[in-house]
């Protein structure tokens, strides 16, 4: 089994942490770093362990590219096009939880949030909690959209965590044992 | 011929020049800015630098105000791409997306707020150097075409256009052949000499067949730098009065 993460590939590390430092970002360089970041990752952590027959683990894939730089302005279809070049994943699951929920969890977990997150890049409102409510609807809304589009399978993640890894391993033992 | 108002002069892929390609940046709307984009092409070493250093004198002296931009130049981005290339880790689609960040940061920080202030921009090299790069490298060509739909359509776009023989003796002349301008990422051997041709030939190759979608005019690059020069000067003027913008300001009297 593999486990790889969002945005943390060597290559474009320097580059997204000056831009995010400086608040240089806009919605098309953001999505763009991020594309870049996913290209690396693909061809070097997630096509060999699959060629290898293991399993990989994606800690979010392209549908928050998709959910995000769209709630960003970047168009729809332009970031679809975009991520042509991504695997399929054999199962993509949603955890789907309610803004206020997200927001008690971030915050309780770390004292600010981070500039990005909650598209305080976007000029919406200057106050961060506020922003994170804006931004994050748009993202959730896009989410919403994405779940019929390329069928995500939803966990409602507002449960207890036992909850979720129950209905998270009731979804994936199948699949797991039928390759095996 | 019939007669074409220089605006709409060229293929530009389809597209009026001054607008995106393709879906763009719907956050950024840029219609009616009274600047102009004119862009020069070429390959590696074909006098590209030279041409716009000198056009952007001759457009300064009669009152234009010019703003320059370069492929890998953003602040943003040339310090990773530098690195990316000296440590070996490029792939052809990280490569080609490194590039698209780069353009897309000197579009929004650059070139659009120049088009606004009603600058005339002078790209040494623009989008059609990364489809060539990319084509040669098995990139989807589609695919290429619809990643760069967020690049305006320039004004003008000219193409510097040279043999592959021709190239390497001049280059040669000039310092030498570099790791990158003869594709040694492609692995095809030790031979760089070899190599540099047949990576330039293949360049060349994809330029041409882009002339026609999105209308370069063609200049030949054997021809001296003065010759070159004095064609770009005869075309680019003959556009610029032919535009309702932006009007160079007065330099009589001064």
């Amino acid at each position: 089994m593999f486990v790889t993460e969002w945005n943390s590939s060597a290559l474009v590390k320097a580059a997204t942490k000056a831009g995010k430092k400086k608040n240089a970002l806009t919605p098309m360089t953001f999505s763009l770093l991020h594309a870049t970041d996913f290209a690396d990752r693909l061809l070097y952590k997630i096509v060999p362990p699959l060629k290898a027959g293991m399993i990989v683990l994606a800690d979010r894939y392209a549908y928050t590219a998709f959910a995000r730089d769209v709630a960003r302005g970047v168009d729809r279809e332009w970031v679809r096009d975009l991520y042509g070049f991504a695997v399929r994943p054999d199962l993509s699951v949603y955890f789907r939880v309610p803004i206020d929920v997200s927001l008690d969890r971030l915050l309780a977990r770390r004292v600010k949030l981070k500039f990005y997150e909650a598209g305080l890049d976007m000029g919406w409102s200057s106050v961060p909690t506020e922003s994170f409510r804006l931004f994050q609807s748009k993202v959730l809304d896009e989410y919403d959209r994405l779940v019929d589009e390329f069928g995500l399978t939803v966990i409602d993640a507002a449960g207890s965590i036992t909850e979720q890894q129950r209905a998270f391993r009731e979804l994936v033992a199948p699949r797991v044992e039928r390759q095996s | 011929m019939s007669p074409t108002r220089p605006e709409q002069q060229g293929a530009h892929g389809g597209v009026t020049p001054g607008h995106y390609y393709g879906h763009g940046l719907p956050y950024l709307s840029i219609d009616r800015y009274p600047g102009k984009i004119i862009a020069l092409e070429g390959t590696d070493g074909v006098g590209r630098s030279t041409q716009i250093r000198l056009l952007r004198e001759w457009l300064e002296v009669q009152g234009y105000g010019v703003v320059e931009t370069g492929w890998t130049r953003s602040p943003l981005m040339a310090p990773t791409i530098e690195l990316a290339k000296s440590s070996n880790t490029l792939n052809k689609l990280t490569f080609v997306l490194l590039y698209a960040c780069d353009f897309a940061d000197r579009l929004e920080k650059e070139i659009i707020p120049a088009l606004k202030a009603g600058f005339i921009v002078l790209a040494d090299r623009y989008i059609y150097t990364a489809i060539a790069r990319a084509g040669v490298r098995g990139v989807d060509s589609q695919w290429i075409r619809r990643l760069y739909g967020f690049a305006i359509a320039p004004h003008l776009v000219f193409y510097l256009r040279i043999d592959a023989d021709a190239l390497a003796r001049r280059v040669l002349e000039a310092g030498g052949m570099e790791y990158w301008e003869s594709g040694m990422d492609m692995k095809a051997g030790d031979d760089i000499y070899e190599n540099f041709r047949s990576y330039q030939r293949q360049l060349l190759k994809e330029y041409a067949a882009m002339a026609d979608e999105f209308g370069f005019r063609i200049l030949e690059g054997r021809k001296s730098i003065n010759v070159i020069q004095e064609e770009l000067r005869r075309q680019v003027g003959e556009f610029l009065e032919g535009s309702a913008s932006p009007r160079p300001i007065a330099t009589e009297g001064l």
